[in-house]
């Protein structure tokens, strides 16, 4: 299979799915004509044309409203916010427009809009523009949350998200735009359906269940203990909501033991939702406590030394993986 | 600075202490004389109380835990302060706090961010600082949600599965190597089937027990000597003693008045009040009688201090206080050693005679046998009479048998007339 | 050609249909049949019926939470309007959505929005589907002057503007926002005053006169018709009660909304000029009698409908998906 970056399986989808659809378009701030923010929509305005490849001004609240009511009336939008940060001043658009139309209207509006970008940290940017919005809003019903690690799942996930009907807050990586991985030709047609989870790493002793950007430190840190003889079973949920819970629970079924990490705010969030399921579900089949690994609560700070500190560590889920394993 | 600290020696003789409970976790506060853990010592399971104030950083070791004196258990300090190089130092190996252990306990510094290696990311929320709270010890066993599954899928009693976990927790490896190892089957045998023993981890009491008991019978030379006594009037004397006592309530029992017996013998005869000591022999100058109080795992030997100067009241009720306080392992440590005597009693079981193993390094110990109604021969009549039979183990280093022979003699004198308990 | 009275009959039809509807709705909301937020639209019905009189079934409109009065207008049925009010299954959204979120697709109306100024951009995101499939549909978005302080607002139109796109703000100025009169919240007492900035015509005019309405606010629709533009319409009217049926009123003086009663009534002022036109009594009665029957038929309808269901409430929280192409 041939190998690509994560940036162009997302770009790549956009314009298959605007090539199947002419009632998708896709609106964001420098989109089109400065090719993209991180260069995922590059290529596409000469593509598809200012109609269908529209640059905004600075105004998360007002282009996502147009979205809203372009989705209202039938339109399958797609908004790039440069970051997650920005969609704060949009939360209104996308919490109480967005989410709840389709039920409010008793299912007259569904809003089959699309909202994506890079989320959490990048490097050294501060408080403002390092927010994980993950828990934001994962917790409104109304809303499908995704946040792919691989290439290929960034790829069949937003082609999935653009054919769904509903509101999708897609979540990247901007430290994952770069990483290459496999990717189906463009001719497969490879949809990764919502509420599936990936197991990345079969495993015996523990499992831990991590998502987007983070799992590649849990890779790192599972390689170094299968050294020693732990046995590391990765579940990537690849949509946070709908979750996969099934597949989390048979994993700790297996294993015994559960270590969640995840980039986001230690209290409350899908961090938390994974880990209230594993107690439902699988509380006989508990040998430890299920422990997490995350960022710390603390707004990010600007120092590099700091901030290496705040993102979720290799050490942290080193040692929440020791412990939950009776190692120490 | 936070330090590491080493389980605390809290009996003389202790050469292993089981960490039997810590009654703080992580994170804790603890102030002067707040109650750090429960150390199970070779007499008795003690109280580690706090000397310093400080917070507890790191538990380095679970409950039930077997250590040699000032092997690392913890690491104390002030909240926040990093433990990475001292963590590294446990791991070595070579850590061990300074000197006594119990000192080191409240050691205290301050500086540091908390939790460094927390792997929960820590809240923002202020921690509060709480007293040592007091977990429940005992009763509640301690075992993850699976286990407690596997116990009753192939009915374990899980009181009986050591718990490596933090906090004795039962964790799956403790199932696996239990369903694995030798363990009773629940249920009759089938006929002619063959099944291993039930394997049980000694307790640092029977370890204690099978130490100094091996260490008694091989090293001490022991000698017997038995001698019948007629018990007729101490039997009468104990009545005597406990209508009058009936209006508090109390009673005093046959092995009191044996035990201050054996006191005015030991007065008596001082010579026998001795002990071995390598190029010497101690004689001593008080009667400090060691009484063989059984407990649920073993048996302790709580003294009796000055038994020759106490009355058989105060006797009694000190025995009884101790046994008390022996089964309940709250005993301190040096109410258990430096006796100078010991007085084992199975009367109570029906047993007519018996030797005892000398508790080292005491001299001699007596073996008191049940009070025997039989006929006896009076005056040339056959009577009911009250008989009680006695064996004393002596050391033969310090004891030979003329003196030993000696010493029955004078305690047969006193028991036979309760009167020269007075004297 | 049509006389006046042929014009002017029909709309003072629905107006009155509007005002008892409402009356109605305070009744029932006294007796505890309806709950919650209830904003009525009695005194401002010459803009709803207005407007509507401008417009083509295939237009569309989008508001605030004070609605009845334009789901009545696009053609929502009294019964279905009524129904939701009392949350029964038969109302206009099944009961889910209640006072302040009517919607009625097959009417052309995109419903009542409760979080004012985020439906600005809404609205012209709907307009934008017009746009952006080349179709000469316009947009008819309303809002209470309360609602041009708020972000959304202005990002709303902004947009509009930037983009051209064909659709109409037109503010209904009460001259209450809330409870907090004009000059209390306004930093300029003509709103029309902004549209210079927005790069769209203003027009400002009182609204009483449902005639005048209509032919107001047809320059502005036409303009958006034929690709000039959105405008910005701001038409001064008066409600006849409080914000909503928990506001006592107390901010406006008896003498003032006497006034507007006599003399600025709509249905009032209507009915008059019926009768100036030679409508005799009898005539305006079989009306008014139509009127009533619907009415209380609706109210029957209401409290005999079946509850709003829990299927319905899960039903919609999500469209199935995925979904394919859109139907437009």
């Amino acid at each position: 299979m041939r190998e690509i970056r994560y940036r162009d399986a997302l770009r790549e989808a956009m314009a298959e799915e605007m090539r199947r659809d002419r009632h998708v378009f896709l609106l964001g701030e420098e989109v089109g004509h400065y090719q993209g923010a991180y260069k995922v929509t590059q290529g596409l305005l000469d593509e598809f044309g200012e109609r269908r490849v529209i640059d905004t001004p600075i105004a998360e609240a007002g282009f996502s409203g147009i979205a809203v009511g372009a989705a209202m009336a039938g339109l399958r939008p797609i908004v790039e916010f440069m970051t997650w940060n920005f969609s704060l001043v949009a939360f209104d658009q996308i919490v109480n427009n967005a989410a709840k139309m389709y039920q409010m209207s008793a299912g007259q509006f569904p809003i089959p809009v699309v909202f994506r970008g890079p989320n959490a940290s990048a490097r050294q940017v501060g408080a403002q523009h390092s927010h994980a919005v993950d828990p934001f809003y994962t917790n409104v019903p109304g809303l499908q949350v995704v946040y792919p690690s691989t290439p290929r799942d960034a790829k069949g996930l937003l082609k999935s998200a653009i054919r769904d009907d509903n509101p999708v807050v897609f979540l990247e990586g901007e430290t994952l735009y770069n990483v290459k991985g496999e990717v189906p030709d463009e001719d497969a047609d490879e949809l990764v359906p919502f509420g599936e989870a990936r197991v990345a790493r079969e495993g015996s002793d523990v499992t831990v269940v991590v998502w987007g950007r983070p799992l590649a430190t849990v890779e790192k840190v599972a390689d170094a203990m299968a050294e020693d003889g732990v046995s590391v079973e990765i579940i990537d949920p690849r949509t946070l909501r709908p979750l996969d819970h099934e597949t989390i629970v048979r994993s700790v079924k297996k294993t015994n033991r559960c270590v969640v990490v995840h980039e986001h705010w230690p209290y409350g969030g899908p961090g938390a939702e994974i880990v209230d399921r594993i107690q439902r579900e699988a509380f006989d089949w508990l040998d430890a406590p299920v422990l997490r690994a995350t960022n710390l609560d603390v707004p990010m700070p600007y120092a590099l030394h700091l901030e290496n500190e705040v993102i979720v560590t290799e050490e942290r889920v080193r040692a929440a993986i020791r412990k939950v394993c009776y190692l120490d | 600075m936070a330090k590491i600290v080493g389980l605390p020696k809290l009996s003389p003789t202790m050469e292993e202490g089981t960490l039997a409970r810590w009654a703080v976790s992580e994170g804790d506060r603890v102030e002067v004389d707040d109650l750090v853990a429960e150390i199970e010592t070779d007499k008795a399971t003690m109280e580690w109380r706090a000397f310093d104030p400080g917070v507890i950083l790191k538990i380095l070791v679970p409950e039930g835990e077997i250590l040699a004196p000032d092997a690392p258990v913890a690491i104390f300090g002030e909240e926040g302060e990093d433990i990475s190089a001292l963590l590294a130092e446990v791991a070595k190996g070579d850590a061990g706090s300074n000197g006594d252990g119990a000192e080191a306990a409240g050691a205290a510094a301050t500086s540091g961010a908390p939790g460094a290696e927390a792997p929960e990311a820590v809240p923002a929320a202020p921690r509060e600082e709480t007293p040592a709270p007091s977990r429940p010890s005992g009763g509640r066993v301690l075992a993850s949600p699976l286990v407690r599954r596997l116990g009753r899928e192939h009915d374990i009693d899980l009181s009986q599965v050591p718990g490596s976990g933090p906090g004795g927790r039962i964790i799956k490896r403790d199932i696996d190597e239990w369903l694995a190892g030798p363990r009773p089957t629940p249920g009759a045998p089938a006929r002619g089937e063959r099944r291993p023993p039930r394997v049980e981890k000694l307790t640092s009491m029977r370890r204690t027990i099978a130490r100094r008991l091996t260490e008694s019978k091989q090293t001490v030379p022991h000698f017997y000597l038995t001698i019948d006594t007629d018990a007729g009037p101490l039997m009468a004397a104990r009545k005597q003693i406990n209508a009058h006592l009936a209006d508090d309530g109390e009673k005093v029992s046959v092995n009191d008045l044996i035990l201050k017996a054996c006191a005015v013998a030991l007065r008596r005869v001082p010579e026998a009040n001795a002990s071995f000591a390598g190029d010497a022999i101690h004689y001593h100058q008080v009667v400090d009688v060691s009484v063989a109080v059984a407990v649920p795992d073993g048996l302790v030997t709580p003294v009796v201090r000055d038994a020759d100067l106490k009355g058989v009241r105060e006797i009694s009720r000190e025995v009884r206080d101790l046994a008390t306080r022996a089964r309940d392992k709250k005993l301190m440590p040096e109410e258990m050693t430096d006796g100078t005597f010991s007085l084992s009693n199975l009367g109570m079981y029906g047993i007519e005679d018996f030797a005892a193993v000398i508790n080292p390094p005491e001299g001699m110990i007596l073996a008191v046998g049940t009070v025997r109604e039989e006929p006896v021969v009076k005056d040339g009549q056959i009577v009911p009479g009250q008989r009680m039979r006695a064996t004393l183990s002596c050391d033969h280093r310090v004891v030979d048998g003329a003196l030993g022979a000696r010493w029955l003699a004078a305690f047969k004198d006193v028991l036979e007339q309760p009167v020269l308990m007075l004297v | 050609m049509t006389s006046v009275s042929d014009e002017l009959l029909p709309l003072y039809r629905q107006m009155q249909l509007i005002r008892r509807v409402e009356e109605e709705a305070a009744k029932a909301y006294v007796q505890g049949k309806i709950g919650g937020f209830l904003h009525l639209y009695i005194g401002q019905e010459a803009i709803a019926v207005g407007t509507e009189a401008a417009i083509r079934p295939s237009d569309k409109v989008i508001t605030t939470y004070r609605d009845h009065g334009f789901a009545l207008a696009r053609g929502v049925s009294a019964a279905s309007v009524m129904a939701e009010l009392f949350g029964k299954d038969s109302g206009c959204a099944r009961g889910l959505g209640g006072s302040m979120h009517m919607f009625g697709r097959d009417e052309g109306f995109y419903g009542g929005h409760a979080i004012v100024g985020g439906h600005v951009a809404v609205g012209a995101g709907i307009a934008f589907r017009a746009k952006y499939l080349e179709e000469d549909d316009v947009t008819l978005c309303f809002f209470g002057e309360g609602a041009t302080n708020i972000g959304g607002f202005h990002e709303g139109l902004s947009l509009a503007g930037l983009w051209k796109l064909p659709v109409v703000f037109v503010c209904e100025n009460n001259l209450y926002s809330m409870g907090t009169p004009l000059v209390r919240s306004m930093p300029a007492e003509e709103l029309t005053s902004k549209a210079p900035g927005y790069n769209m015509v203003g027009d400002r005019f009182e609204g009483h006169e449902v005639l005048t309405v209509r032919d107001r606010i047809r320059a502005a629709v036409d303009r958006a018709r034929e690709g000039g533009g959105p405008s910005l319409v701001e038409i001064l009217t008066y409600r006849f009660r409080g914000h909503s049926m928990s506001d006592p009123g107390k901010y406006r003086t008896t003498e003032e909304v006497e006034d507007y009663k006599k003399n600025r009534d709509p249905v009032r002022l209507a009915r008059l000029k019926l009768a100036d036109e030679g409508l005799d009594e009898d005539a305006l009665k079989k009306v008014d009698d139509e009127v009533e029957a619907e009415v209380q038929a609706a109210v029957e309808h209401a409290d005999e409908a079946e509850p709003a269901t829990v299927e319905a409430m899960w039903e919609y929280v999500l469209a199935p998906s995925p979904g394919g192409a859109s139907d437009a």
